[in-house]
C-alpha cells in the first residue's frame, strides 16, 4: 500500500544515529578532554537544536521570524537564574545582595522551565505580530529580540537578572561527568549529555513535523489561502508553531548557557540570529537533517578547521598572503554567499536522511518503466 | 525643565536627520523591490571605514569626501548586481537571506581590515567646531544636519517627480511587471535606486561619524535597523514619511536617553531608574505598535491582495 | 420543498469605487446542482470568495443551513462610496466567519487558478483535508497517540484518490500532475473536509470535450455518493446545461436571469450578454 512507507530507511537512520552516539561516547573516554573536537561537538549539538527549531518556523511553516536570539536569551537566563547554587548566589549577585531567587531547581526541570518561559514570551508576542506579512514579521520579531535584550539588562531587574552583569557558576556541561570521591573523572559524559538533550528535542520536532499538525504547517507554508480553505485555522496553527519553535529555542538557550558557562544579555545579538539563519539556509530550508549537519559543519569551520586562516602560515620560506586575524570569517562569508546565490537548496534541499534511500528507489522505478 | 530637555532635543534632531538619510535608501529599495535591504546599514558603516582609510592615506579632505560618496554609491551598485540581481525571480525569502548574507560579509570584511578595532573618524574642520546654543554645547554638525537633509530631500523629490528616471522609478514601484512590459529598463532603475540610496547613506555617515567619532564593523547595524523602523513608521515607500519618521525616532530616542536626568532634575523621581537602557528597545516597541495598529505607517498606501 | 442549504441576501461587494457584485440574492436547496454563469469579470469568483469568507461583503448576508455566516453593511469610508442598495437593511448584524470556520461548517471549495500544496504529494494534499476533523491535539499527534485516527484518515484519503481516479499517482508531487488531474485532485481534497456543500470554481477549465463529459458524470456521481449540494461556476455550456438543476446568470455583478437550463437557453438577456449583442 502506498500510504504505508517502507521501514528500512528509518532503521538505517536509527543505526546511523546509534553509531554516532557510541562514537561520541568512546571518543570522550579516549581523547583528552581539551581536544577541539569536543568544543565543536558541544556547540554543534546546541546550534543544531536551535537551527532545527528555527527551521520548524522558517522552513516548515513559512513564518520568517528573526527572533531566535531573543528566545534563546530568555531560555539561557531562566536556566541560569534557577540553577545557580544557593551558596554561590551572593558571589554572583554581588551588587544585588545575592539576588531575589534563593532556591535552585534540578537541571532538567530548569531546562523545561527555560523552554516554557521562551514559549510564553512567544505566545505574548505572537498574538500581535503573527498577523503580519513575511518581511514585516521578520523585522517585528527582530525588534522583539532587541526589546528582550534591553529588558534583561535593565538594572532595576538586577535582583532577578543581575542587570548588565553576567550570570555564572551554574551547572555546565562538565558537571555531567561522573567523578569518584577524590573528584577525578571516572566517566566522561560532558559531550554525550548535550547530544542526548539535543537529540531528544530534535526527535520530538521530527515527530511533530511528521504528524498531521506538521502537514498542516507545511500546507500553510505552501499556500495560506488554500490551507485556510481546507479548514486550517491559520492564527491557531501559526501561534502553535511559533510557541513550539520558541520552546526549543529556549532549551537551546539553556544549552548555550551550559556551553559558555556564563550568560550575558548583550551577547544575544541580531548577529546570532543571522548566524543561525545562515546555518538553516546552508543545511537546506525545510530539512531537519540538513540543519543538523550544517550546524556541525558551521561550528567546526568557524571554531576549528578554518582557524589556520587567522594565523600566519609559512610554506617553506613563503609567507601565505592575507592570512591574519579575521580572514577566516571573510572566507566563511564568501562561502555563505556562494551557497545563498548558487546553491539555494543547500546541502539537503528539503530532503531528510531517511528520504535518501526511498528517493533513489523511486528513480530506479522510473527508470524501469 | 526646557533647559534640561533642549540639549537632548537638539541631538535628537541631528541623529534623526542622519537616520533620515539612511531611511530614504530603505524606503526607495522597498518601494521598488519589496526587499528589506538588511545590508543598507552596513553600507553606511563601510562609507565610514572608507573615509578613515582614505584620509589616513593622505588624501586631503576636500577630495576624500566626494570620493567616499562616489565609492559608497558604487558599493551599493555592486551589492545589487552581485547579490540581488541573480535572485530577481527567486522567492522573496531568498533575497532577504541574501541581504542578510551581504550584511554578514561586509561586517566580516571590515573586521578583517580593521582587526576589529575602533577606528578614529577623521575630524572634518568647520562642521566639527563646537558651538553654544542656549544651554546646549554641541558641534556645528548638529545644526547643519537637518538643513542638509531638507535640501537633499527636496532635490530628491524633484528628481523623482521631474526627471525621466524618476518617472520610471515611480512606475516600477507601482507595478513591477507592467512597467517592465512597457519597456522600462528595470535593471537601470533598480541600479539608480541603489546608487541614490547608498549615496545618501554616505552623506549620512559623514554627519553621523563626525558626531560619534569612531567606526567599527558593527557601527552600521543599529542605525540601520532604526532607519528601517523610521521608514516603516513613516509608511514604507514614502520618502517624506521616512524623513518624518526618522526625525520622530531620533528625537524620542534621545529624550529617553536623557529621561532619567530630565525626570530627576524636575523632581519627578528621586533616583535614576536606568531608563536609558530602553532607548534602543523603545524604537522597536514603536515598530511593533505601528505594525499592529497601522501597518501601512503614517503616509503609506495600502494595497489589496488578490486571491 | 426541500431544505435550504445556502442563501445569499442582497450581497454587494465593492472594492473602493469598483462594484464587483451588485445586490445579488440567490438560494440553493439540498441536493441541487446549481450553476453560476456569466461573462469573464462578471463577479462569479468574487461571489465564491464572499461565501467562503475570503472576502467580507460590503453589504448583505450569507446563510448556510439557515445560520448566518457573513453579514455586513457599509461602514466608515465605504458609507460615502457605497453604490448598492439597502445600506440600512443589515444594520445591527455583523458576522464575519473566517474561511476555516466556514469549511468546518461544511462548505468546501476548489480554486479557479489551482491552489494545491505544491511541495506535497497528491496523497498528502488529500490527507491535509482531513486535518480539520481531527480529535487529536498537538501533543497526542506528536507522540503518535492518534494512530487509529491517522490510519483511518490515510485510508480515507486513499479512497478519495481512488474515487477521483488518481490512486496510481498518489505518491507523485501534486504540481507535477497534468492539469486535468490537478483539478480532480482539488476536488478530492475538498471532499476530504467532509462538506455538505461543494463549491466548484471552473472545474472544466482547460479540459477537452471528452474530459468535460466525464467530469459532468463525475460531479453527479459524487453528488449522489456523498449526499452533496453542488454550486458550480463554469464557462463550458455543455457541462452547465447537462448537470444543473438551476442556473443563475450574472453580468457586471448583477443578476440578469435565473431558471432551469431550458429557460436560460431561451432567455434574451442571457443571449445578449453572451453574444455581446446589446445594441441599443
Amino acid at each position: 500500500m502506498k500510504s504505508k512507507q517502507s521501514k528500512r530507511p528509518f532503521i538505517i537512520t536509527w543505526v546511523v544515529v546509534a553509531v554516532i552516539y557510541l562514537a561520541v561516547f568512546i571518543a570522550e573516554q579516549k581523547l583528552p578532554a581539551t581536544s577541539m573536537l569536543f568544543t565543536v561537538l558541544k556547540k554543534g549539538a546546541t546550534y543544531a537544536l536551535v537551527a532545527v527549531s528555527m527551521n520548524l518556523l522558517n522552513g516548515f511553516t513559512g513564518i520568517f521570524s528573526l527572533g531566535q536570539a531573543g528566545f534563546m536569551l530568555v531560555g539561557a537566563y531562566v536556566y541560569g537564574i534557577f540553577t545557580i547554587p544557593v551558596e554561590l548566589r551572593a558571589q554572583v549577585y554581588q551588587y544585588y545582595d545575592g539576588g531575589l531567587v534563593q532556591f535552585t531547581v534540578p537541571v532538567v526541570l530548569a531546562m523545561i522551565m527555560a523552554g516554557l518561559a521562551a514559549a510564553f514570551f512567544a505566545f505574548l508576542i505572537g498574538l500581535p505580530v503573527l498577523r503580519l506579512k513575511s518581511d514585516y514579521l521578520a523585522i517585528a520579531t527582530l525588534g522583539f529580540a532587541e526589546i528582550v535584550r534591553a529588558i534583561f539588562q535593565w538594572n532595576n531587574l538586577g535582583p532577578l537578572t543581575n542587570g548588565s552583569n553576567m550570570l555564572r557558576l551554574f551547572p555546565n556541561f562538565n558537571d555531567f561527568n561522573l567523578r569518584d570521591a577524590d573528584g577525578n573523572v571516572t566517566v566522561y559524559l560532558s559531550t554525550l549529555i548535550p547530544f542526548i538533550i539535543s537529540g531528544v528535542c530534535i526527535f520530538l520536532i521530527v515527530l511533530l513535523i511528521r504528524s498531521n499538525y506538521g502537514r498542516a504547517f507545511k500546507a500553510i507554508r505552501d499556500d495560506e489561502v488554500a490551507a485556510e480553505a481546507m479548514g486550517i485555522n491559520l492564527a491557531h496553527h501559526k501561534q502553535l508553531a511559533f510557541c513550539i519553535s520558541s520552546f526549543f529555542a529556549g532549551v537551546g538557550g539553556a544549552m548555550l548557557a551550559m556551553y559558555q558557562t556564563t550568560v550575558q544579555a548583550k551577547s544575544f545579538t541580531t548577529a546570532m540570529t543571522y548566524e543561525i539563519l545562515l546555518i538553516v539556509v546552508i543545511g537546506g530550508i525545510g530539512s531537519v537533517t540538513g540543519s543538523v549537519i550544517s550546524s556541525f559543519l558551521f561550528v567546526a569551520c568557524s571554531e576549528w578547521w578554518l582557524r589556520f586562516l587567522d594565523e600566519k602560515q609559512m610554506i617553506g620560506d613563503f609567507e601565505v598572503p592575507f592570512l591574519r586575524n579575521g580572514f577566516r570569517l571573510v572566507v566563511f562569508s564568501v562561502i555563505i554567499m556562494i551557497v545563498v546565490l548558487f546553491f539555494r537548496r543547500g546541502i539537503m534541499g528539503d530532503k531528510e536522511l531517511w528520504d535518501l534511500g526511498s528517493g533513489a528507489k523511486k528513480q530506479e522505478r522510473r527508470a524501469a518503466k | 525643565m526646557w533647559d534640561t530637555i533642549f540639549p537632548y532635543l537638539l541631538s535628537g534632531i541631528s541623529v534623526g536627520g542622519q537616520y533620515a538619510l539612511i531611511a530614504i535608501g530603505y524606503t526607495m529599495v522597498y518601494g521598488i523591490l519589496r526587499l528589506i535591504n538588511f545590508a543598507h546599514g552596513d553600507v553606511f558603516m563601510v562609507a565610514g571605514i572608507m573615509m578613515v582609510y582614505i584620509v589616513a592615506a593622505g588624501v586631503p579632505l576636500w577630495v576624500a569626501i566626494p570620493l567616499v560618496l562616489i565609492l559608497t554609491a558604487l558599493v551599493g551598485f555592486l551589492i545589487e548586481r552581485v547579490a540581488y540581481k541573480p535572485l530577481r525571480s527567486a522567492p522573496r525569502m531568498s533575497v532577504m537571506i541574501s541581504a542578510i548574507g551581504v550584511s554578514y560579509t561586509l561586517q566580516n570584511l571590515v573586521l578583517y581590515i580593521t582587526g576589529g578595532l575602533n577606528k578614529q573618524y577623521p575630524t572634518i574642520p568647520w562642521i566639527s567646531e563646537t558651538i553654544v546654543l542656549g544651554t546646549a554645547k554641541t558641534k556645528l554638525v548638529t545644526v547643519i544636519t537637518p538643513v542638509l537633509v531638507i535640501v537633499l530631500v527636496v532635490a530628491l523629490v524633484m528628481l523623482i517627480n521631474k526627471t525621466k528616471i524618476g518617472m520610471a522609478m515611480r512606475a516600477v514601484s507601482k507595478d513591477f511587471e507592467t512597467s517592465q512590459l512597457m519597456g522600462i529598463k528595470i535593471n537601470q532603475v533598480i541600479s539608480a535606486t541603489f546608487v541614490i540610496g547608498s549615496f545618501l547613506a554616505g552623506v549620512g555617515s559623514v554627519l553621523y561619524f563626525t558626531n560619534y567619532t569612531t567606526v567599527i564593523q558593527t557601527s552600521g547595524a543599529m542605525p540601520g535597523l532604526k532607519a528601517f523602523v523610521a521608514a516603516v513608521f513613516g509608511g514604507i515607500g514614502s520618502i517624506p514619511g521616512a524623513v518624518i519618521g526618522a526625525f520622530i525616532i531620533g528625537i524620542m530616542e534621545n529624550i529617553i536617553k536623557g529621561l532619567d536626568v530630565i525626570l530627576f532634575k524636575s523632581g519627578l523621581i528621586d533616583k535614576p531608574v536606568g531608563l536609558a537602557t530602553f532607548s534602543d528597545a523603545f524604537t522597536f516597541a514603536l515598530l511593533i505598535i505601528i505594525l499592529v495598529v497601522k501597518p501601512t505607517g503614517l503616509f503609506g498606501e495600502s494595497a489589496a491582495d488578490k486571491v | 420543498m426541500s431544505k435550504n442549504v445556502l442563501r445569499l441576501e442582497n450581497i454587494t461587494m465593492q472594492f473602493g469605487g469598483v462594484v464587483a457584485i451588485n445586490d445579488l440574492s440567490m438560494r440553493i436547496d439540498e441536493g441541487e446542482i446549481v450553476a453560476l454563469i456569466g461573462p469573464n469579470g462578471a463577479g462569479k469568483t468574487t461571489a465564491f470568495n464572499c461565501i467562503t469568507g475570503v472576502y467580507e461583503p460590503t453589504n448583505g448576508a450569507v446563510y448556510f443551513h439557515d445560520k448566518v455566516i457573513a453579514a455586513a453593511h457599509p461602514t466608515g469610508k465605504m458609507k460615502r462610496m457605497y453604490a448598492g442598495n439597502d445600506p440600512e437593511k443589515f444594520k445591527g448584524m455583523h458576522v464575519q466567519m473566517t474561511p476555516d470556520k466556514i469549511t468546518h461548517m461544511g462548505i468546501a471549495r476548489t480554486f479557479q487558478n489551482i491552489r494545491l500544496f505544491k511541495s506535497q504529494t497528491a496523497f498528502e494534499n488529500v490527507l491535509i483535508g482531513t486535518h480539520l476533523r481531527r480529535t487529536s491535539n498537538v501533543f497526542s499527534a506528536t507522540f503518535h497517540l492518534n494512530d487509529k485516527e491517522e490510519n483511518r484518515n490515510r485510508e480515507k484519503a486513499m479512497e478519495l484518490l481512488d474515487i477521483v481516479g488518481l490512486a496510481d499517482v498518489a505518491e507523485e508531487k501534486a504540481t507535477s500532475l497534468p492539469y486535468g488531474k490537478q483539478r480532480r485532485l482539488e476536488i478530492a481534497r475538498a471532499l476530504a473536509t467532509e462538506p455538505t456543500l461543494l463549491l466548484l470554481d471552473e472545474p472544466a477549465a482547460g479540459m477537452n470535450p471528452q474530459e468535460t463529459i466525464e467530469l459532468g458524470q463525475f460531479i453527479q456521481q459524487i453528488k449522489n455518493d456523498f449526499n452533496l449540494t453542488v454550486f458550480v461556476i463554469e464557462h463550458h455550456m455543455d457541462l452547465v446545461m447537462g448537470i444543473s438543476d438551476r442556473i443563475y446568470v450574472i453580468e457586471f455583478g448583477k443578476q440578469i436571469a435565473e431558471g432551469t437550463p431550458e429557460e436560460i437557453q431561451n432567455n434574451q438577456a442571457v443571449i445578449d450578454a453572451y453574444l455581446g449583442g446589446n445594441d441599443e
